[in-house]
């Protein structure tokens, strides 16, 4: 049980750290959008760049997003140590990979696009949206046993 | 600790099947379905209805994978050229509205709800002119956006259309009659019948049409023909350019077809890319329109009236239509065919020589020039993509509408750069070549080998057929010659002087008055229609006016301003209104004669009493030296007119 506990704490430190530091990275990201926007860069407004918006908005949208899912992974296993009882290994690894993957892919196929097609950079981005799927679908599997778990401690209280 | 109970993991297991599940069934669902017809209008009574078939898809189609074309496309004239009338579409007020300007009784118009009506006179009575009745109509389709909008009105029978005798001039924010703004004789009325756009419009206006008379058009009469015409879109769009892109949507859903065609070259089988084609076809897919072309016969009409015209974009054009080029073949049986079927077929879109005239008819001045003509280079050869874009493209500044508003120039072919990408020679050493000054607009390209020789939609416009300005062009076939349409205060052997002197271009033998008399003023007096509204144009244009001064003009104006032909009288009044302390000045075009002589006469007056009719006391101008006109030799050339009925088929 320590050592569970041991290892939530080490990976929330981790996740919360990264959480924030990407946080920072895609809001500037949102920052240089917004830029664009004020100064009328043709290269980002024009009717010909419209890929180009879509894939960039998304990847702010998506880093930004996921720095915050990194946050709350962090807090819930500072919270709910118990939590460790799953593959964190694979869990985090997961999410760090779908949180350079995904807004990676996005900002990769606004760079060189066709027409109405993102760039090759695209493909990136179902890698990343699979990791998030797993990583997910781990820390979902241990909310279920978190939610048991409790359920079991309650009923032993009451006898 | 406890640890998790068999029976909920059991349970939760499932999400991730029913999350595999409906990826799958998305994947599914697209693999399967067909692209739908997204635009039909089946339910639609009384007009020709949108229904993609035949591998059309509409442009909407385009739209998702294309964003960028489909936007500068949808901001073009093309797109404009036929819409459904919708409180959106029409420009005009309709709001019980009045037209006096048309043949007739007034036209009244009305709104009802959404919809546009028309009351006017029956244009197909064939009973007394006293007795001719009044009709009701709702307007339900329009042409242009640009200039002027000619609204068309359903005929209650079948899907048939007929024009409103009223046309709305956008820039005047006026209605006129039709024949107020086509050039044509002042006594014979533009006849236009009930099926008329079902039969002829719809060639050109909209995308893959389908006249469908069941026989031809005005075999008999209109009310037993069985009128369904249909069309994959209206306007210009997308596939009339690119050939019907329903094979092209299919194979594409495929993202690696996609990908894998984005790796290669971009190139793709399933879709015609005119700017791929080699020039000649290239420029065909805009000579479909861009022409003056006939069917080689009836059986080829009948084909394209029941299942659409057959040629595609990258078909040799000439394969399937007759292209009127009289230059080269003005003996050819097939163009003797159609002149003694129509003696005015050559004489209404072609200058004596051959060249074109009229706007709108562009390839057939492409196809004369020696770029494109005697060019062997695909890389050094002149074609419409040579200045234009269908597409206004990434490095173009300009908004879209005003690109749009310039033909659809590119942004670098809009000046010298077209010509000299080329002829790099002559871009080392301009003024040599031009002998004016290389900053003026002499020095320009398409001043002197694209002059506004053609004419159309009330204004001249450049001819293109790239040529040298001769003397002989104007004294052989009544063309204006370039330097003299800027130069409009010279004589025909000052021109002639001038380019023996520069470039050794033998001297013309001229008469006395060519000599003697400003080749604008023989114009007026001695041309015919087309030519004395292309020069009343050129009075207004501001590089002519900076080359020749503008102070000897008005009495000249004023003579256009009282021609006997509509559009002559327009051109010389917004060329008047450009010259200065005339902006404001008030006339009405379609007054009749004593009213418009009582506003012009004034302005005479006022002229001759100025300083500026003692700016330029000049015989070749008309005027003495003493400061009157020179009354009898105007009379005499005045005599000379060419009064032949002319009617240019812009």
């Amino acid at each position: 049980m320590a050592d569970i506990k041991h290892d939530s704490l080490r990976y929330a430190r981790k996740h919360v750290r990264f959480g924030w530091w990407t946080l920072l990275i895609f809001l500037t990201l949102g920052l240089v959008l917004e830029i664009l926007h004020g100064f009328k860069l043709r290269m980002y407004l024009d009717v010909s760049s419209e890929t180009r918006r879509l894939m960039w908005t998304l990847a702010h949208a998506h880093g930004a997003l996921l720095s915050l899912v990194h946050i709350l992974f962090g807090l819930c296993l500072r919270a709910m140590p118990e939590l460790g009882t799953a593959n964190l290994s694979l869990a985090s690894s997961s999410l760090v990979g779908a949180s350079l993957l995904l807004p990676g892919g996005f900002f990769l196929g606004g760079i060189v696009f066709y027409s109405g097609d993102p760039g090759l950079g695209i493909a990136l981005v179902p890698v990343g949206a699979a990791m998030l799927g797993i990583g997910v679908y781990v820390m979902s599997r241990a909310t279920a046993g978190l939610r048991m778990t409790q359920e079991s401690g309650d009923r032993k209280q009451k006898k | 600790m406890t640890v998790v109970t068999e029976s909920s993991d059991q349970r939760l297991r499932g999400a991730p099947i029913v999350a595999v599940l409906l990826a799958s069934a998305a994947l599914g669902l697209a693999a399967v379905t067909n692209y739908p017809a997204t635009t039909t209008e089946v339910d639609v009574a009384n007009r020709p209805i949108q229904l993609p078939e035949d591998g059309f898809v509409s442009s909407l189609a385009c739209k998702a994978c294309h964003p960028a074309e489909y936007e500068t496309w949808y901001g073009s004239f093309h797109r404009t050229m036929t819409q459904v009338a919708t409180t959106a579409t029409v420009l005009a007020s309709f709001d019980n509205v009045t037209v006096p300007d048309v043949p007739g009784q007034p036209m009244q118009l009305e709104r009802r709800g959404d919809e546009f009506w028309a009351e006017f006179d029956d244009p197909g009575w064939e009973g007394s002119e006293r007795s001719r009745p009044r009709i009701t109509r709702q307007v339900v389709m329009i042409t242009g956006s640009h200039h002027q909008q000619i609204y068309w009105y359903a005929t209650g029978h079948d899907r048939g259309l007929n024009v409103l005798p009223g046309v709305f001039l956008l820039d005047d924010q006026r209605w006129v009659s039709r024949s107020a703004v086509v050039l044509h004789p002042p006594d014979q009325s533009v006849a236009m019948f009930n099926g008329h756009w079902n039969a002829i419009c719809i060639a050109c206006h909209t995308t893959s049409p389908k006249t469908k008379f069941d026989t031809p058009f005005r075999a008999e009469p209109f009310d037993r023909q069985s009128v369904d015409t249909t069309t994959a879109e209206f306007g210009i769009a997308c596939e009339a350019c690119h050939g019907p892109g329903g094979e092209h949507v299919q194979v594409n859903r495929n993202p690696i077809r996609r990908y894998l065609s984005y790796l290669r070259d971009g190139s793709d089988s399933t879709i015609v890319q005119p700017a791929l084609l080699d020039p000649q076809r290239s420029s065909q897919v805009c000579g479909q329109c861009h022409s003056v072309w006939e069917f080689y016969g009836p059986e080829d009409e009948r084909v394209a009236n029941a299942e659409g015209f057959p040629y595609r974009p990258g078909d040799e054009l000439t394969d399937t239509r007759f292209v009127a080029q009289p230059m080269p073949n003005l003996n050819d049986a097939t163009i003797q065919e159609f002149v003694e079927h129509d003696p005015e077929f050559v004489r209404g879109s072609f200058w004596g020589d051959g060249m074109v005239r009229v706007t709108g008819r562009e390839y057939n001045g492409l196809i004369d020039s020696p770029c494109f003509r005697d060019a062997t280079d695909p890389e050094q050869t002149l074609s419409c993509f040579s200045c234009h874009t269908m597409h206004k493209t990434a490095d173009d500044p300009r908004p879209i509408d005003a690109w749009a508003e310039t033909h659809q120039v590119s942004s670098t072919r809009d000046g010298d750069d077209a010509c000299l990408q080329c002829h790099e020679a002559t871009a080392s050493d301009l003024g040599a070549h031009t002998n004016h000054p290389v900053d003026s607009t002499g020095s320009r390209c398409y001043n002197c080998h694209m002059p506004y020789t053609s004419y159309g939609l009330l204004k001249a416009a450049r001819s293109h057929t790239i040529s040298s300005p001769s003397v002989a062009e104007t004294v052989d076939v009544n063309r204006p010659n370039a330097c003299n349409l800027c130069h409009l205060d010279k004589t025909l052997a000052w021109t002639g002087d001038a380019l023996n002197e520069w470039y050794g271009i033998p001297l013309r033998a001229l008469d006395e008055d060519e000599s003697s008399v400003a080749a604008s003023l023989l114009w007026i007096l001695r041309g015919d229609a087309g030519l004395r509204a292309l020069t009343a144009w050129h009075l207004g244009w501001e590089p002519a006016q900076g080359a020749s001064g503008t102070s000897w003009m008005v009495p000249h104006l004023a003579e256009l301003m009282n021609d006997p032909y509509e559009a002559v009288r327009y051109i010389a009044y917004r060329s008047l209104r450009s010259l200065p302390g005339y902006q404001g000045f008030d006339y009405d075009y379609l007054a009749a004669q004593p009213e418009r002589v009582d506003r012009v006469l004034p302005v005479l007056q006022a002229w001759r009493a100025s300083t500026l009719s003692r700016q330029r006391r000049e015989p070749e101008l008309l005027v003495e030296t003493d400061g009157t006109l020179r009354a009898d030799l105007m009379r005499r050339l005045f005599d000379l007119r060419d009064n032949r009925r002319l009617f240019l088929r812009e």
